[in-house]
């Protein structure tokens, strides 16, 4: 079998032809979001291009050229480098835990200080965790996946990043870590009791957790999430606040620039976390509404996507990348509305911040990817495991 | 690589029929997820969406209370006797600052004294609330001011302001009847809340002040006024925005409050005390209308409005003089011998005649010797007041007993607190066989004669202060009303009538007649305050009659107390009324240890005090001027001096004429 980009028969694999087969909806919908990100960020600064807004864009810009770039990166590459890629991120992560390298910001050492450059290596995990995932499915049958005690290798591959990354203590993206690998195994098809018998382990193991091994400031967060009324000045201030800019908003919103909660600081984190409260406070419910609806737009034509792929790694990888992204959005979303603690997990496109929109934007490439080479059909078995 | 498959069709089957199924799951779960965000923001922004309106409005308008100007204090003519005065002072808002001890160091360069109260300020700044301006210094010169605002740049988190202060014009003179304002104290917030009430908020404005002594504090709320409230948009760290006018509304001045007292006559009636200890009383003997009422030595009101130091206050509170004592209300002394007509009255009214005689021969004897203070011979009731007799008074006292003084005593305003607006008045003591039961000497409840003659020249328990002795020569004067004194003329414009209304006396007006003629004879030739009673009027003559009360028992044959130290020394009393043909006016004046012969010290004080408010009375100066009197001598001392008598030293400023008064 050869290695075609586009293998329907007669198709070569020319740039220009992957072009075209490019998803567009994916693409206007991400445009869309940065555009409306890059307009609240305006906003929030008071109608000023300085300090986010400019910065957002020329990001998204940037980031949306790579992403077509990695569109037309051919699936084996991606297979290729899925086991390095994760090795390597794994070994950043350690570095922050065990190097003077790591950097701490906000409470959490998530930070990697590269001289040049500070990352936080935490948000590209999740791009290695799924394509090493999707790598070692692809390998698997489908009695494995369901049950058998290879699922080890997979267990390991989450668990070892989720747990470093909990001791930063970075819980959000732990969750989403998680989270994430939680997705993908149940879609390459573990076994329902297996489902049902972890849900009920978590429901036991949940409480201790929260009450003995938490730090004290993660406890805050949950606690307060229960009942933010109780510590209005507090830890229950974010929630409160963010509320009242919700509510607020109403039906049609304040209009555009307008919100007084963001515009006068009342709400906290509001060019990041919170972002998306402030478009709730300026366009209503119509406007977060519209939001949402282009974020379950851009989800279930991801998973369309990864459904059409011809290859289990394609399928994997484009599913769990599309998981990943969905779980930034409810949680955030359930976040700022008060059904979620506040664990700092962003919403993505619209919140500002590089590290986040790059996961993102790399992982739209990758699900782009397994669009454009939808046909190819990959090797068994080539590899660690 | 071979070229045989590596996944078997089923295989396939199996793992792609699994995803599917699992993916259209997961796809159904987010949607269901996306429903219930939805389902959320529709609680938020539809359903409940007046609700954080309402709350986001509170966040984003504050409404800062303005603190309202306090009513202004007048007298009887609208001289401002309390005011307010534009100030200039410094405030500290901690959440602003970058290092409260750096920012405290720069502002001690520019004021050097918020050093020495470095650790107040301290405390006080951090006690505020969030973003909430303490002000560390007030009455800032201008200087200072600009030196503050011109360093503004480099002291984030200090800014100075103008403020209305409570100012008082005059001083010490109104002291004790108009009280002063201070901060609010927790004491003060713990007060209104034991009433069950809840205490107003602009009570915790910083530079609001409460009144804390006399009118200022029984008319507190009156003075008071209504906040005014600005309406403003805050961010989240409590700064300023913007302001909405419509939404603010402004203060309102508290009421203005009329006083009955007379400025001229209140301040020369301070003056003449010098650095003497005591109070003086003036009435109006018609309608009780009080001219004067002062308590000397006083004190700068003024020092406690802004907080007092504590080295001032101590001073003020340790100088044995006691300034910060209300001598004409709170302060009580045995009356002396101008008690004399009160125990005459009595005797009088229960059938004594006033021409009968009663020989003095130096003693009068009950037990033991009372001593009086000559051999006066045969006196009638009125050669009996002119000569202040002991022997007399203590005859008939021992002949009619003390619940008839008593009686009487109560009857001409003792032994009672009169409602003039003013807490703190002292009811002081008249004296009974029933209080005497009450009040038992060792076990002992039953009155002995031999108390009595003290009691009959007002000695013993007997205890009075300034303004009742005013008031009972005001009812003398009067003749037939029993007069109440008033303070508190109007308040917002509102005309105080209460107790204006007067019952009459329950004596024959010929009575009282011949109290005064006693009285007229003491100021006149042969008097015991002949010399030092002179108005230098013409005819518009001055009666009164003298006191002396015992502040210790000396011993036998040495009562005069001279050349002992202050506080050993006799108390000096007089209460007069003038003109004597057309009484008007009524004074009282008590000078604390001022030594014997109330015609020494309390008589010349209260002839300079009478003398301001008879000039001040139109219709009496315009009855001397026809008169054709002029620039009036000191016919007494003229008197005294062709006798050979040496004229009493005083101070300076009381032999000095009156100011000219300012109608």
């Amino acid at each position: 079998m050869t290695a075609s980009a586009l293998t329907r028969p007669g198709e070569r694999d020319r740039i220009s032809s992957k072009l075209a087969e490019l998803d567009w909806r994916v693409i206007g919908l991400l445009c869309v979001l940065a555009g409306i990100g890059t307009a609240m960020l305006y906003s929030i600064a008071g109608g000023s291009w300085s300090p986010w807004a400019w910065k957002h864009l020329v990001r998204f810009c940037v980031l949306l050229v790579a992403m077509i770039g990695l569109a037309m990166v051919h699936p084996k590459w991606w297979f290729h480098a899925a086991y390095p890629l994760y090795g390597l991120l794994l070994f950043m992560v350690l570095l922050i835990e065990f190097t003077p390298m790591g950097y701490v910001a906000g409470g959490a050492k998530n930070w990697l200080n590269l001289g040049f450059i500070r990352i936080q290596p935490a948000e590209f995990v999740k791009i290695g965790l799924v394509l090493a995932l999707a790598r070692w499915y692809h390998g698997h049958t489908a009695q494995d996946a369901r049950w058998s005690w290879k699922l080890i290798f997979p267990l390991g591959m989450i668990g070892v990043p989720f747990l470093l990354v909990a001791k930063q203590p970075d819980l959000g993206s732990a969750m989403v870590i998680g989270l994430t690998g939680a997705a993908v195994m149940f879609m390459a098809g573990l076994s329902w009791r297996v489902i049902a018998a972890a849900a009920a382990a978590a429901v036991a193991v949940i409480p201790p957790f929260v009450m003995f091994v938490m730090h004290d400031y993660q406890r805050n967060r949950v606690l307060t999430f229960l009942n933010p009324e109780a510590d209005p000045s507090g830890a229950g201030y974010n929630i409160i606040q963010s509320k009242i800019a919700l509510g607020s908003g109403g039906l049609l919103g304040k209009g555009y620039g307008l919100g007084s909660q963001s515009q006068l600081e009342f709400l906290p984190e509001r060019h990041t976390d919170f972002i998306f409260s402030t478009v709730s406070e300026e366009f209503g419910f119509l406007g977060s509404f519209t939001v949402l609806a282009c974020y379950l737009a851009l989800i279930l034509i991801s998973l369309r996507i990864a459904a059409l792929s011809h290859s289990h790694f394609g399928r994997i990888s484009a599913a769990g990348m599309t998981a990943f992204l969905a779980l930034f959005v409810l949680i955030n979303g359930a976040m700022v509305m008060g059904l979620a603690p506040v664990v700092g997990v962003p919403m993505p496109l619209l919140s500002y911040g590089g590290s986040t929109m790059m996961t993102v934007m790399i992982g739209f490439g990758l699900i782009l990817s397994t669009h454009v080479h939808r046909y190819v059909e990959l090797p068994k078995g080539q590899g660690l495991f | 690589m071979s070229s045989e498959p590596h996944i078997f069709f089923s295989d396939v089957n199996e793992r792609q029929g699994s995803f599917l199924r699992r993916t259209f799951l997961l796809g159904g779960g987010m949607a269901l997820g996306t429903t219930a965000l939805v389902a959320r923001l529709a609680q938020l922004q539809i359903v409940k969406s007046e609700e954080y309106a309402t709350l986001a409005t509170n966040n984003q308008f504050n409404f800062r209370l303005v603190p309202p100007p306090r009513g202004l204090i007048k007298d009887r003519n609208g001289v401002v006797i309390a005011g307010n005065r534009p100030s200039f002072r410094v405030l500290v808002v901690r959440d602003e600052t970058k290092d409260l001890d750096q920012t405290l160091d720069l502002l001690g360069q520019l004021l050097p004294d918020t050093l020495e109260r470095r650790r107040t300020i301290i405390r006080e700044v951090n006690a505020a609330p969030r973003f909430s301006p303490v002000p560390v210094k007030s009455d800032l010169s201008w200087e200072e001011f600009s030196k503050v605002n011109l360093h503004a740049a480099e002291l984030p988190g200090v800014m100075a302001d103008m403020n209305e202060a409570r100012y008082y014009p005059f001083g010490g003179a109104y002291a004790h009847v108009i009280g002063y304002v201070a901060k609010v104290s927790d004491r003060d917030v713990k007060a209104i809340r034991d009433k069950g009430e809840q205490p107003p908020s602009i009570l915790f404005n910083p530079g609001f002040r409460i009144g804390r002594q006399g009118i200022e504090k029984a008319l507190d709320t009156d003075l008071r006024g209504v906040a005014g409230g600005k309406r403003v948009e805050v961010d989240a760290r409590g700064r300023v925005v913007a302001e909405d006018a419509a939404g603010s509304r402004a203060a309102v001045q508290g009421s203005e409050v009329l006083l009955t007292l007379d400025n001229d006559v209140q301040n020369r009636a301070l003056e003449v005390f010098g650095e003497e200890s005591g109070s003086c009383v003036v009435m109006d003997v018609r309608n009780g209308d009080i001219l004067a009422m002062v308590s000397s030595p006083s004190f700068d009101p003024n020092l406690f409005v802004s907080g007092v130091p504590s080295k001032v206050y101590r001073a003020l509170a340790d100088y044995e003089r006691r300034p910060l004592l209300d001598k004409a209300l709170g302060g009580t002394f045995a009356p002396g011998s101008t008690f004399k007509p009160i125990v005459g009255l009595a005797a009088m009214k229960r059938g004594w005649d006033p021409n009968r005689r009663v020989v003095c021969n130096g003693s009068f004897f009950l037990g033991r010797r009372f001593a009086c203070l000559g051999r006066h011979g045969a006196l009638d009731l009125r050669g009996a007041i002119k000569a202040s007799c002991n022997v007399y008074f203590m005859t008939i006292a021992t002949e009619f007993g003390p619940d008839a003084i008593a009686e009487t005593a109560r009857d001409m305003g003792f032994g009672q607190t009169f409602d003039i607006g003013l807490p703190g008045q002292k009811a002081g003591l008249v004296p009974d066989r029933e209080w005497r039961r009450r009040n038992p000497v060792r076990g002992d409840g039953k009155w002995y004669p031999g108390e009595t003659p003290s009691y009959g020249i007002g000695q013993g328990a007997l205890n009075v202060n300034a303004l009742q002795l005013a008031v009972y020569t005001a009812r003398i004067a009067n003749g037939q009303k029993s007069v109440t004194p008033r303070l508190i003329k109007s308040v917002g414009g509102v005309e105080q009538t209460a107790g204006t209304a007067f019952a009459d006396l329950p004596y024959d007006p010929a009575l009282l007649k011949v109290l005064r003629d006693g009285m007229e004879a003491v100021t006149d030739v042969g008097g015991t305050g002949f010399r030092n009673s002179q108005l230098g009027l013409g005819a518009v003559r001055m009666a009164g009659k003298t006191g002396t009360a015992q502040a210790q028992n000396y011993g036998a044959g040495s009562r005069k107390g001279a050349g002992r130290p202050w506080a050993q020394k006799d108390h000096n009393l007089f209460i007069a009324y003038a003109p004597t043909d057309n009484p008007r006016y009524a004074v009282s004046v008590i000078v604390q240890h001022g030594g014997l012969g109330g015609g020494t010290a309390g008589a010349p004080r209260a002839r300079e005090v009478m003398k301001v408010a008879l000039l001040k009375d139109p219709e009496i100066r315009a009855r001397i001027e026809q008169a054709g009197f002029e620039a009036p001598e000191d016919a007494g001392a003229r008197e005294a001096e062709a006798r050979g008598e040496p004229v009493d030293a005083l101070p300076t400023d009381i032999a000095a004429p009156p100011p000219e008064p300012t109608q």
